[in-house]
């Protein structure tokens, strides 16, 4: 058939289904947003830091590294550039620092770097000359940083630096076109030697970054591991990106879950709006074959109309996700930012597109094709004709519902095996979404005939019209299609907020194991405050333990290690903590016997994955990777304590010989018996003086360690609210177009003596009864789905998880769902009655 | 059964012309009598029967059924005498598709009853007009002529003491609009109904006790092919 056949014929049909074929596009347009946000949303968290260090390390592979913070000495720069192979060396220092202006404090990494990085080409300083670097004074920050603590060109900044306040200027707010995409990354650069000065490690970096010679990368590397030793560690130059991608691979899976099921809830939008436009479709392949063309011919014309409704869904949806991934779905990196340098760059990969458009063309194809594919291919004239439902659907449902039950069965398989790793999870997941979708039909027949069994209860007039209409064969299919939106819409949110909620109860118990056990907690001020994992001079105890208010006073350590590739967190709470390992955090092990051994030292805990990754078990020996690398036992496996690369648990005196260093990351403090909270917070402030250190309740440094990990799973609550209303809108707009059909018919019924309130209503029952059942059976799923994602974020993440039956929440999520759907079907479905009683078609 | 006294509906269209849709007219049917109205395109016959099923109110004069005047009742109330008194058979086979035909046939019913009494109670109608052995077959399932008598059964499923036919055989080939009109005039002297058929169809004078002409919104005497008679009754 010819192209200009094709499309005068496209836009003859368009003319005449116009609002049909907008609805669809709408629907397409809605699953690509939300899969494409959520695609941009990952890969702008994950950009951010792959950017930073590629950045930073321009053509640098390798890496010699300090696993202290203190860092190591400025004399190994020339032993390493010594090495053969080596073509340059150059140092870093690297901290975690508060920068406080006028306007307010910002946590940023500090980069210290001299010249030699210019040779480097690192495209963070590719726009700045050596003289410029070496006249520079002060901190070199990006201009967005700059803005939002108020600090202006050569105005004075203080730098807070563990328990350290300290003055400098700004130098110069550097903009995109000096610093590239690092503009919008949180950090100040310095002059390595400024940057000593500042962070008081005067002659000391943390690590050398080293370009080899070409072909000599093997060389040079195990040069590097030979000169290492126990303190250093030979990394590759991009390590902390991977580090990262690691520490983030549960929020981007839990992400990327949902934006399938954002594709699903598109898709079946976009199927609903399709099925209105079938008939139109039969008709016209109908025409078309009594005209004599072919079938593949009649298929030319269906992917035309595939092709323009995938293209203009996937236009509109892409352009949709991009304003919501600068809204809403923003990076939002909560804890993960105190051991990584997140910034706010947004990112945006072809592959993110490619994904999201190809989704809207597999959604348009599904929805053209499928419902009309025995037409397209095999079907002849004559069976075209006939409207009648055709008798094999009734043949595939008990096969539909088999495979329904046999994908609850091997979902519950995987969940009874212990769920080991995410692609069981993602599949038992999945497989229950095949077993919801397999069963509706079913189940929709069921409680449908089961509410017909029961109708005498039920009164009136329209209640007893809308339950004939639901008994149509004929609309069954649309009638599922919606009760598959709300299905699937609520299925997910419900699971995914079920569990949602039930880590944040995990995460909060672990707050609650970490930050209580003691009155107040003394940290270095800004994020730092939340893990307590900033070193400072361990100075302030007498003080602090001078004041009459105060009891005692306990040195905590913590900070992160590098393990593999994962960047652990390590707590070191003092051996006075009553809750040195709680109870609810140990998943093998006892817990007694475990704090007893902690406060004993030379033991430890680890948690879940890092367990299964190094195969350690409670009671056997491991050798900790330490600055000061010490063998430790293993005193019970642990949760993560909602740090996803993992966590160790160690006392604070172990901690100190493992890190060969007495300094501390905290204080906690005992007040004596009758002291208010009140009266021993000031006490405790007096003494700390003009130290950048704060002191807060040990209810206060829950609270900011439960704010900060929520941040991270914010977007999944976003996403979730986001698909819900999406599904409600398509279901309502699906039903509306319905029940808009139908006004013939109303026009009938107005005749035989239904009045528009009668008619209303029943419209309004019909649109309930679709609504909820749809609703309620995804919400049962969705609670089973919530069973098995709990598991599996206990099985394969190892993180804290409260375990609990989100029933609440079921009822509510498909209450609201129905309820806003039912609001906006109220509108269509009363200006429909309102037709004219006609006596004719 | 049925009085109109002078009605009279006028439209006005365009630029100040003024349509007689009816125009002074005067009727009245006894309890089981059936009488036929022929009338072109245009002569106000649907206006007159939507004047009747209280759809439409006349600019003057009064439609009374079992002496109520219908025009003065409430649209409520209006709602009410359609649903319970009138039966109304439509040109237009609107069924509900998907649904069998004894739900479709017993819809008025649903009003007052649930849905097993309902099936129960149109049963006998069905088994009255031929549709006993059909009544669980979907309405796309039926035949053009089952279907009508579907809709005949949801018309006299609440015992009506009045029905107004419109055009009843217009979607039927010749042997079933014979049917139809055959088993209209049975219902009606069965039931002692009072109907009104609406038609263009010739055969109907022959089952009609009276027969009338409506042209230009007024009544006339019904003479076989004459001026107001449809062709093939000439």
């Amino acid at each position: 058939m010819r192209l200009g056949t094709i499309l005068y014929l496209y836009r003859v049909r368009l003319r005449a289904r116009l609002v049909q074929e907008l609805l669809a596009v709408a629907g397409i347009g809605v699953g690509v947003a939300l899969l494409f946000a959520s695609q941009v949303a990952n890969t702008s968290l994950t950009g951010s830091v792959v950017r930073l260090t590629n950045d930073l390390v321009g053509n640098a592979t390798v890496q010699i590294v300090a696993r202290d913070p203190h860092g190591f000495d400025e004399a190994m720069l020339a032993r390493v550039q010594a090495l053969a192979g080596v073509r340059l060396a150059v140092p870093v220092l690297e901290r975690q620092v508060r920068i406080l202006g006028a306007r307010g404090g910002q946590d940023v990494d500090l980069i210290g770097v001299n010249t030699t990085l210019l040779a480097l080409h690192s495209p963070l300083l590719a726009h700045i000359s050596p003289e410029q670097m070496n006249e520079q004074k002060g901190l070199a920050v990006p201009a967005s940083v700059a803005g939002r603590i108020g600090a202006r060109p050569l105005t004075p900044v203080t730098l807070q630096i563990g328990a350290r306040d300290v003055q400098t200027t700004i130098a110069l707010p550097l903009q995109e076109s000096d610093v590239g995409s690092a503009a919008d990354s949180p950090i100040a650069i310095a002059r390595l030697g400024e940057a000593q000065q500042l962070t008081g490690m005067a002659d000391r970096i943390d690590r050398v970054l080293v370009e080899p010679q070409r072909g000599r990368d093997a060389l040079v590397t195990g040069e590097l591991h030979r000169l290492a030793g126990p303190g250093l560690s030979v990394r590759p130059a991009d390590f902390d990106a991977t580090v990262f991608q690691q520490a983030e691979g549960p929020a981007v899976e839990s992400t990327e879950l949902f934006s399938a099921i954002s594709a699903l809830v598109g898709f079946l939008f976009a199927f609903n709006a399709m099925l209105i436009t079938v008939p139109q479709r039969r008709n016209l392949i109908a025409d078309l074959r009594l005209d004599g063309y072919a079938s593949h011919e009649i298929a030319q014309v269906m992917l035309f109309d595939v092709l323009a409704l995938g293209a203009v869904g996937s236009l509109v949806g892409l352009a949709l996700g991009d304003a919501l991934s600068h809204s809403l779905l923003q990076a939002q990196p909560g804890y993960l930012s105190l051991a990584f340098p997140v910034g706010s760059v947004r990112v945006v990969s072809v592959a993110s597109i490619l994904i999201a458009a190809a989704g809207g063309l597999l959604a348009a194809v599904l929805g053209v094709v499928f419902p009309l594919r025995r037409e397209i291919f095999t079907g002849s004239a004559s069976e075209l004709s006939t409207s009648a439902p055709r008798a094999s659907a009734g043949r595939r449902a008990p096969g539909a519902l088999l495979g329904g039950v046999l994908c609850i069965g091997l979902s519950t398989t995987l969940l009874l095996g212990e769920i080991e790793n995410v692609s069981a999870a993602t599949f038992a997941f999945f497989s229950l979404t095949l077993a919801l979708l397999l069963t509706l039909p079913m189940a929709f027949t069921a409680v449908i005939g089961l509410i017909d069994r029961m109708q005498r209860p039920v009164l009136g007039v329209s209640s007893r019209i809308a339950m004939i209409e639901l008994l149509s064969r004929t609309t069954r299919s649309r009638s599922l299609a919606i009760a598959a939106t709300g299905a699937i819409a609520v299925y997910g949110s419900v699971a995914v907020e079920g569990a949602h909620q039930d880590l944040r109860d995990g995460l909060e118990r672990a707050a609650a194991a970490v930050s209580l056990g003691t009155d107040l907690w003394v940290t270095p001020t800004g994020s730092a405050t939340t893990l307590a994992t900033t070193p400072f001079e361990n100075r302030y105890a007498a003080a602090i333990r001078s004041r009459p208010a105060v009891l005692g006073v306990a040195d905590y350590r913590g900070g992160f290690l590098d393990v593999g590739d994962r960047r652990v967190l390590v707590l070191g709470p003092p051996r006075s903590n009553p809750r040195l390992v709680s109870a609810d955090q140990v998943i093998r092990g006892d817990p007694g016997l475990a704090s007893f051994h902690l406060r004993e030292g030379g033991w430890l805990t680890v948690s879940r994955e890092l367990a299964t990754e190094l195969g350690l078990r409670v009671g056997t020996p491991w050798r900790l990777p330490s600055p000061a690398p010490r063998t430790f036992r293993v005193a019970a496996i642990t949760t993560n304590f909602g740090w996803s690369p993992g966590a160790i648990v160690m006392s604070s005196e172990s901690f100190a010989r493992a890190w060969g260093d007495r300094d501390v990351s905290a204080y906690q403090v005992l007040l004596r018996h009758g002291q208010s909270l009140s009266g021993g917070l000031s006490q405790v402030r007096s003494a700390l003086g003009s130290s950048a250190l704060v002191v807060q309740t040990a209810s206060r440094h829950q609270s900011n360690e439960i704010a900060g990990q929520r941040q991270g799973l914010a977007r999944l609550t976003a996403i979730a609210a986001l698909v819900l209303l999406a599904a409600a809108l398509a279901m309502a707009a699906a039903i509306g177009a319905m029940l808009w059909q139908r006004r013939g018919r109303l026009a009938g019924m107005k005749v035989d003596g239904f009045d528009e309130k009668e008619l209303w209503g029943a419209l309004l029952w019909e649109s309930l009864m679709l609504l909820a059942i749809g609703c309620s059976i995804g919400a049962l799923f969705g609670l089973y789905g919530q069973v098995l994602l709990d598991h599996a974020l206990v099985s394969v993440a190892g993180f804290p998880v409260a375990f609990s039956a989100a029933l609440w929440l079921a009822v509510a999520t498909a209450g609201i769902v129905t309820a806003i759907a039912l609001l906006v079907v109220a509108v269509p479905g009363y200006l429909a009655v309102r037709v004219s009683p006609a006596l004719q078609d | 059964m049925l009085e109109l006294h002078e009605l009279v509906k006028h439209f006005r269209v365009g630029e100040g012309e003024v349509v007689r849709a009816v125009d002074g007219l005067s009727l009245s049917i006894a309890r089981g009598e059936l009488v036929a109205l022929y009338g072109p395109s245009g002569s106000g016959k649907t206006t007159l029967l939507m004047m009747i099923a209280g759809l439409l109110a006349p600019d003057s004069g009064s439609v009374i059924v079992g002496g109520r005047d219908i025009t003065q009742l409430s649209e409520r109330d209006r709602a009410r005498f359609r649903r319970s008194e009138l039966g109304f058979i439509r040109q237009s086979l609107d069924l509900i598709p998907g649904v069998r035909a004894d739900d479709n046939a017993a819809l008025k019913l649903l009003a007052s009853s649930a849905r097993r009494d309902a099936q129960r109670a149109i049963e006998p109608l069905l088994e009255r007009l031929g549709l006993d052995g059909r009544a669980l077959q979907r309405a796309e399932q039926l035949s053009m002529g089952e279907r009508q008598r579907v809709m005949i059964a949801r018309a006299l499923s609440t015992q009506p003491t009045l029905v107004l036919a419109d055009e009843p055989t217009g979607s039927l080939d010749t042997e079933r609009g014979m049917e139809v009109l055959s088993l209209l005039a049975e219902v009606c002297h069965e039931r002692d109904v009072a109907m009104l058929l609406v038609t263009h169809d010739p055969r109907a004078a022959a089952f009609a006790d009276r027969v009338r002409a409506l042209r230009d919104g007024q009544l006339f005497e019904f003479e076989p092919g004459g001026a107001y008679a449809p062709s093939g009754a000439r």
